[in-house]
């Protein structure tokens, strides 16, 4: 079986030395480099063209969001896994948006990197449930406060099933395969979802779904 | 213990403090001493006045005295003359009744005529000095002889008349008459001597009253000069310690303001440094320690309990490190400035604080760049954390509201609650303080609008360099 490549970047030597024990244990992964800083991060990725990026967020020259944005932008077929100390949205919007896949909590890596790396390099995505936990709350809590409905309550059962699709990345016509319907019908589906939950691109669609838990 | 008396402050010789004493003291002497001046010119001058007024008058009205005197006493001389000429004539003309072809006058007429004469002498003027007194006794005198010898002659028959009229005439009536005039005209001389006399005195004293004036009004004016003199100096002592105390006002004042502008860059950078060893060192040992201790529960058998349960107590412990030592360095520099930009920042701050309170944060942008400057960025995260803070912990709002506008020279931030409110010309916090000495080092404005039960809106105005334009 062929191992899942990985790279790995922080700027700090005792995070990258345990992230490595924790995947060298695991006999699919393994890790073909180390980065100290985003720049070196982005000539690694191109040069080594691993199959999964481990990237902290705060990195030395060349943080690791705009890093991330740079690997996407040249190898799509990257998936990256953004380590970040923040739970906020503003830092898995600005991750999703670079194209990471998944977004892991420093404290809960330990426990669910590996998990993780085997699921963006599947083609799905990621996220800490801690993460989901506080995008949720401060959902919830700002509904509570402006009284407003929750949107996504006003989603059919088909439209449900089709956000959770996209946002676990299948493309438009994977999910009409996989729900037997048209092109066409899937697309007009997915702009009536992103008008009523009054959501701008994929990367907002991802957090919303991974806020209500829909995907993790 | 260490007391912090009065008698542990150090004995310097002089301190400001002393020597504005001192100056205040002088310059109250000195007020003292000119408005006692002032007063003395003051009454000197009305004394002068009135003195020379009071004087005037006197002057006027005893020369006034000595005309009408005059007056009266050349009046009734002239009235004495004129009535002893009409009795003469009258006189004459009795006695030369006969040799005349003309009607004669009555006896009693020329009876009356001397009674006029009398009366006449009777009216001078009563306040007569000696020597008029004697030679008015002596014209009295005169009369009283003429009377008698009339008497005698308005008895005489014509016979008589026409025989010794012209005698009568020639030895009584015509040298008595002389007698009488030259008497008339010694009073006359007499009373003009006197006159002249009175005049000189009336001159003399006017005199003394013009050098008298001279000398006040010279005194008055030498005391003016030296005084505005005194009050020229003072004003220009007065200008020049204005002077002074403006020139060391703006220099303490320039003084304090790069003071605390160096304080604000001192704070911050401290705060980059504190944070960064916070998140760097002991945050990422601490990051590094729960991964080796996620590696040492793997190696202990599940079955171990003890130590499986000690492991997660010290996975626990770490745990709780990171997050305050995590929380500590978010509060004191926040990446998200760094690793987001200035937008997000805030919305992350917004969330933030509506996590820890009551209040619900909105964010708004408008085409803000991201390549703002670091002083910038910081200034305006600085200025919505503090404003929300207030609104949140002392103003106990539930709703604020973030504007955050960028157009081609300036960045517009502006913080709305809907919370208590204060007075903003009185309650001004270290924090309001600490605001609008950052906005001021990038040379913008800020204005804070509240009244108490109003909210507040807090509103700075940052001016865009060449660096910050998008």
């Amino acid at each position: 079986m062929r191992k899942i490549r990985i790279l790995l970047a922080d700027d700090h030597k005792l995070i990258r030395g345990g992230l490595r024990l924790l995947i060298e244990q695991q006999t699919d992964l393994t890790v073909v480099g180390e980065a100290n800083d985003g720049r070196e991060t982005v000539s690694l990725a191109k040069s080594f063209k691993p199959d999964v990026v481990v990237m902290d967020v705060g990195m030395p020259n060349l943080n690791g969001i705009e890093a991330a944005l740079q690997i996407t932008q040249a190898n799509p077929e990257i998936s990256i896994v953004m380590l970040s100390m923040h739970s906020d949205e503003s830092y898995v919007l600005r991750a999703l948006k670079a194209g990471a896949k998944g977004y892991l909590l420093k404290d809960s890596a330990e426990s669910d990197l590996i998990k993780a790396v085997h699921a963006v390099a599947d083609g799905k995505s990621f996220f800490s449930p801690a993460v989901s936990k506080v995008l949720l709350d401060d959902y919830v809590r700002k509904l509570k406060r402006s009284g407003a409905e929750d949107a996504y309550d006003l989603l059919t059962p088909r439209e449900r099933e089709i956000l959770q699709l996209v946002a676990e990345g299948k493309s438009n016509k994977d999910v009409a395969n996989l729900l037997n319907l048209s092109v066409y019908t899937v697309e007009t589906h997915r702009s009536n979802i992103m008008e009523k939950l009054n959501l701008r691109g994929i990367p907002e669609l991802i957090l919303f779904a991974v806020r209500r838990g829909i995907i993790s | 213990m260490p007391t912090f008396s009065k008698n542990t402050e150090p004995a310097l010789p002089r301190t400001p403090r002393e020597d504005d004493l001192e100056s205040r003291r002088d310059s109250k002497r000195l007020r003292r001493l000119l408005l006692i001046a002032f007063g003395w010119l003051l009454a000197l001058l009305i004394g002068a006045g009135v003195d020379a007024l009071i004087s005037v008058r006197r002057l006027d009205r005893a020369s006034q005295e000595v005309s009408r005197r005059f007056t009266a006493r050349n009046r009734a001389l002239s009235t004495i003359v004129v009535s002893v000429r009409i009795y003469d004539d009258q006189l004459e003309r009795f006695l030369l009744q006969d040799q005349l072809q003309e009607s004669a006058p009555d006896p009693a007429d020329v009876t009356n005529k001397i009674a006029a004469v009398r009366a006449a002498l009777l009216d001078f003027p009563p306040d007569r000095d000696s020597d008029e007194q004697l030679l008015l006794a002596a014209m009295q005198q005169q009369l009283q002889e003429e009377e008698t010898s009339c008497a005698i002659v308005l008895a005489w028959r014509s016979d008589l008349r026409q025989q010794r009229a012209h005698q009568f005439i020639g030895q009584q009536l015509i040298p008595w008459r002389s007698r009488i005039f030259e008497l008339s005209a010694q009073i006359s001389s007499l009373d003009e001597r006197k006159l002249a006399l009175e005049n000189l005195a009336v001159a003399t004293r006017f005199q003394l009253l013009e050098s008298r004036l001279v000398w006040l009004v010279s005194l008055a004016l030498i005391a003016g000069v030296l005084m505005s003199l005194i009050c020229g100096w003072y004003i220009l002592r007065l200008e020049r310690q204005a002077r002074l105390r403006y020139q060391a006002l703006a220099r303490s004042r320039l003084d304090l303001e790069s003071l605390s502008a160096r304080l604000v860059e001192a704070q911050e950078e401290e705060r980059r440094s504190i944070s960064r060893e916070l998140h760097d060192e002991v945050g990422q040992s601490l990051g590094a320690l729960l991964v080796e201790v996620g590696h040492l529960s793997k190696l202990v058998p599940p079955d171990d309990r003890v130590t499986q349960a000690q492991i997660a107590q010290i996975k626990s412990v770490a745990e709780s490190a990171v997050k305050s030592i995590r929380d500590i360095a978010l509060l004191l520099r926040p990446p998200m400035l760094d690793d987001l930009g200035l937008v997000p920042a805030l919305e992350w701050q917004a969330r933030e604080i509506s996590r820890r309170s009551d209040m619900e944060v909105e964010v708004h942008s408008e085409n803000v760049s991201e390549a703002l400057g670091d002083e910038t960025k910081v200034t305006i995260y600085r200025l919505v954390q503090e404003a929300l803070n207030n609104a949140a912990t002392h103003a106990f709002a539930k709703n604020a509201k973030v504007t955050i506008a960028q157009n081609s020279d300036k960045i517009t931030v502006e913080i709305t609650d809907d919370g208590h409110g204060f007075d903003p010309g009185r309650q001004r916090g270290m924090g309001i303080l600490g605001m609008e000495e950052r906005v001021r080092r990038l040379g913008g404005t800020l204005t804070i609008e509240s009244a108490p039960g109003k909210g507040a809106t807090m509103k700075a105005e940052l001016p865009l360099h060449k660096a910050d334009s998008p």
